[in-house]
């Protein structure tokens, strides 16, 4: 049975091997196209403000600003959507980013 | 057979359900994974991208029956004149040459689930395409209308395109006192605020255009307002009080196209000017041919989309299921569409690394509805994985539950927010298909 269990994990990483994928994800990158939908891919625009390449430290202070103050706009719901945790992922992942230099 | 011992043969006989469990294995191991996309809208466009951005060397083939994507978000300013056609009409161009993506243009026929493969019906004839992954997002159809339904003399038009063109085209024909009748299908449909928006944009037309007398009538299916009541009631009884007209409770028992009538259980209209029947919905047809909820829609795994009897068919978009809190569904929209084409692409690309799927994951909507010709509503919702709950607040297991839902407060229902949709489409457009 280890004989086996070995010979399968062997058979798995000779073809990904082979397949040549991208060995796992950047934290937050997931989080973070959530806001391509409004932002632009990568957070690069076209769209509402670019947020590609921002500073990690301003953004997540933003985004915390517009979780927890009263709505005064559709970010501010957004915000909401998302714990502290992911907030800061999401910051740090577009901060990473390169933008087109409008922000 | 011959050259293996017993004890061999048992080894490789272990081994080898191990193998038919990962797709892909039984390939040549110099070849690319392959994923086959169904459906080249929002959903369809955004998970080949980024597959073909997240996931390198991925063979990813994108099948649609048109040449292009119409677009429904920003489909009712087709309708009243406001956008021209050409605004809502999305090339894969870009998909192709920016990220190397097979794009085919055919039709579905049928799936070989046990052996990976999608017929495809194209102009050359008919395909069989091999897969690892296959992701099918064909979006919505229409459930039997009850009577004589002709969407070619009634149009629908919660398909844009042609449909799009005739309804501005019965629309633009309207003379005063004339009636614009409106169904709204029974939850859950595609796009929720989507049938209030038109039902408000076609009164502003009709206002603008001076035609005195003419109505608005909404046959609501739902027992009211199903997206931004605040929004829409205002719109309904302030904004455009005296043109519309709003019935809810109202099931579609009969329609007659070719005398523009419908008779519903709260009201009956004959001889309309214009008979817009949106009928209630279900999956798409080649989605439909997978199990179905009692909707209509298929039940997906939140973390992957995958189907329960096939892990490796996804299903996302209007045509999935999603599980959530009752009551709290997640809701049927391009945006959406978009959010879990992204969760089912990274998942996919973790399963053919052997990885398992991300459980840290949200989902959200956010749009824009125009009310008139100048101001727009908006709305915005989001998900996030963990546990759901039944009707009685008990745990029903794990799935999308709703962390946030808001509509514009009446003070945001203004010009900055109609210019704002427009930002909004321009770059769900991008990153969908661009």
């Amino acid at each position: 049975m280890n004989t086996t269990r070995f010979t399968s994990a062997a058979l798995i990483g000779a073809t990904l091997l082979a397949a040549g994928l991208p060995a796992g994800a950047d934290p937050g990158r997931l989080l973070a196209a959530q806001c391509a939908q409004c932002h632009g891919t990568n957070g690069a625009g076209p769209g509402f403000d670019e947020i590609a390449g921002e500073n990690a430290n301003d953004l997540f202070g933003e985004l915390i600003e517009m979780k927890y103050r009263p709505v005064e706009g559709i970010m501010d719901r957004q915000a909401r959507g998302y714990s502290d945790a992911q907030l800061q992922l999401i910051a740090d992942f577009l901060s990473t980013q390169p933008g087109n230099g409008d922000n | 057979m011959n050259t293996l011992g017993r004890r061999q043969f048992l080894k490789l006989a272990a081994v080898l359900p191990a193998l038919a469990a990962l797709p892909g294995l039984a390939r040549a191991t110099t070849a690319p994974p392959r994923v086959v996309v169904v459906g080249a809208g929002f959903g369809g466009a955004t998970v080949a991208k980024y597959l073909r951005l997240w996931g390198g060397n991925i063979d990813v083939t994108l099948v649609d029956a048109n040449a292009r994507h119409t677009s429904c978000i920003l489909s009712n300013l087709v309708v009243t004149g406001e956008l021209a056609m050409s605004r809502i009409s999305l090339g894969f161009h870009a998909l192709r040459t920016r990220y190397g993506i097979n794009v085919l243009q055919g039709r579905a026929l049928s799936i070989d689930a046990p052996g990976n493969s999608v017929t495809i019906r194209t102009p050359g004839g008919n395909q069989v395409l091999p897969y690892d992954h296959l992701v099918l997002s064909p979006g919505i159809d229409f459930s039997p209308a009850p009577g004589n339904w002709n969407p070619s003399l009634t149009p629908h038009a919660w398909q844009a395109g042609a449909q799009t063109t005739l309804l501005k085209n019965q629309l633009a024909s309207m003379r005063n006192n004339d009636v614009f009748v409106m169904t709204v299908p029974k939850a859950p449909y595609r796009c929720p605020p989507g049938p209030y928006e038109r039902a408000a944009v076609v009164a502003d037309y009709l206002k603008r255009k001076g035609r005195t007398g003419a109505r608005v009538i909404v046959l609501d299916a739902n027992a009211g307002i199903t997206a931004e009541p605040e929004a829409f009631e205002h719109a309904f009884n302030i904004t455009h009080a005296g043109v519309i007209e709003y019935y809810p409770n109202a099931s579609v028992e009969s329609v007659d196209s070719a005398t523009r009538s419908i008779v519903t259980s709260a009201k009956s209209i004959s001889r309309a000017k214009v008979l817009n029947y949106i009928p209630d919905q279900r999956a798409g047809a080649i989605a439909a041919s997978m199990p179905l909820d009692s909707a209509g829609f298929v039940p997906v795994d939140p973390l992957t989309y995958g189907t329960a009897d096939h892990p490796n068919i996804h299903v996302i978009g209007d045509a999935c299921a999603v599980p959530a809190t009752d009551s709290k569904a997640v809701p049927k929209s391009g945006h959406m569409a978009n959010a879990e084409a992204k969760i089912c692409a990274d998942a996919i690309i973790r399963l053919l690394n052997g990885e398992t799927p991300d459980e840290d994951i949200a989902t959200g909507s956010a749009c824009y509805s125009p009310i008139t010709n100048k101001i727009s509503s908006w709305l915005s919702a989001n998900f996030a994985y963990g546990d759901i709950f039944d009707a009685n607040g008990q745990v029903k297991g794990k799935g999308m539950h709703r962390v946030d839902l808001g509509e514009a407060a009446s003070d945001m229902i203004d010009g900055d927010s109609y210019q704002d949709m427009f930002k909004w489409a321009e770059s769900l457009f991008a990153d969908s298909f661009g």
